[in-house]
């Protein structure tokens, strides 16, 4: 029998200027890192590292899911809405989470859309964060599939979205986590999937913004795996270019999902990229 | 190449959890391997049938067009990049997907799983 450190709560802010009750795990101490999934997924994700007591003995991760994902529950009168994520949405619902926990500038790292969300934080209010952890991110990806396949009422999308997805993971994944992480996203709300990906697939607003990101106050250090088919990395590479200073690592053997898919292999790159922030935020907090 | 596709078709008999998988599944799915076509006929999830073309009368579902190499990579147990699945075989240009994707997407890991049962593991064959 073991008792895991990770603890989880929930949190209600506004948004849109309705009230969202945000499920968040945290474990650790020191340095705040708050993480954000990737689409169709939840905080299930980062467990890995949330009990990496090596990890968490000077930082403190938090995680969350985004409204509609895992535990946050969708805003009333879902019923009759449409799922379809924004750029401004996503921004304001961090922003409220960092604020609504009283975070003061965590360093951010966000996997796919947390991490082109991530980089527009980046660019946009770089003063809220010490330093950005970009996790097959990239500035702009158009859908080579059908959004839509993932929400009709003839088939099941959470399964559809789990095959699909699991053309990015990695074959050097323990087989366990490959379908742990495939489960989440055959977990995921009807239509959620294809809210994100509207957002991740139809959204190129950051390639605008990249050239603004000062890197001299809050370091951007992009991570991305060679089986990642979505955000392969000639994307993340090309993205770090138009970033001046910014660094990346590409990671041999893994995908789409790294913390989740393969948290050994994983864990080496995410170090470093701690590595790579300022230490200034643990003073401040 | 067929020899590959009917040794899949008789390991398929051995996967119960496929079987379930795809026992809603009963189409024509064409295989072109340089040209070469290979028609296999699901019947509720079994194949069926492992047919020799070229046909112009065998009418089918969707087709996976790739090439000899890129299938022999397909099948290491741990393919390089874009070669560990039949979407990377389309990524880097090495494969193609036509027809009735929709179809294919719906049955999408029944038919990926289909594709690597020829998959080289640590135990030898899958």
């Amino acid at each position: 029998m073991s008792i895991e450190p990770i603890t989880g709560r929930y949190l209600t802010i506004e948004i849109g200027g309705t009230p969202r009750r945000i499920y968040f795990e945290e474990a650790g101490q020191g340095r705040a890192v708050l993480c954000l999934h990737t689409a169709g997924a939840d905080t299930r994700q980062w467990r890995h590292l949330m009990n990496d007591a090596e990890v968490t003995a000077d930082h403190r991760l938090i995680a969350f899911d985004m409204p509609w994902h895992g535990k946050s529950l969708p805003p009333e009168g879902f019923e009759t809405q449409e799922y379809l994520l924004t750029t401004e949405a996503y921004i304001e619902t961090v922003l409220a989470v960092v604020a609504g926990l009283g975070l003061e500038r965590p360093i951010l790292a966000g996997c796919s859309m947390g991490g082109r969300i991530a980089l527009q934080l980046a660019a946009l209010h770089p003063e809220q964060f010490s330093g950005f952890i970009a996790i097959e991110a990239s500035d702009f990806q158009a859908a080579w599939y059908d959004i839509d396949w993932f929400h009709r009422p003839d088939a099941h999308g959470g399964e559809m979205g789990a095959a699909l997805v699991s053309a990015n993971i990695s074959p050097y994944a323990p087989n366990a986590e490959r379908w742990n992480t495939l489960w989440m996203f055959m977990q995921s709300g009807p239509g959620v999937f294809r809210g994100d990906l509207s957002f991740y697939t139809r959204d190129d607003s950051l390639i605008g913004r990249l050239g603004q990101i000062d890197t001299g106050k809050t370091p951007v250090h992009l991570l991305v795996g060679a089986y990642d088919l979505t955000c392969t990395p000639e994307d993340a590479k090309r993205t770090a270019a138009a970033i001046p200073g910014a660094t990346v690592s590409v990671m041999d053997e893994l995908g789409h999902f790294p913390m989740s898919e393969h948290p050994q292999g994983f864990r080496p790159f995410f170090l470093d990229a701690l590595a790579r922030m300022p230490r200034v935020a643990v003073q401040a907090a | 190449m067929i020899d590959r596709f009917q040794d899949i078709q008789a390991w398929l008999e051995d996967q119960p959890h496929l079987l379930r998988l795809g026992r809603l599944f009963s189409e024509t799915v064409l295989i072109e391997v340089e040209g070469e076509e290979i028609y296999l006929t699901f019947e509720k999830g079994r194949i069926v049938s492992v047919e020799a073309g070229p046909s112009r009368k065998t009418p089918w579902r969707f087709a996976l067009r790739t090439d000899a190499e890129a299938l022999e990579q397909f099948w290491q147990a741990r393919p390089a990049p874009g070669f560990h699945d039949i979407f990377g075989l389309a990524k880097i240009g090495r494969g193609r997907i036509d027809g009735d994707i929709l179809c294919l997407v719906k049955n999408l890991r029944f038919f990926k799983e289909v594709m690597a049962l020829a998959r080289h593991t640590e135990e030898g064959v899958a």
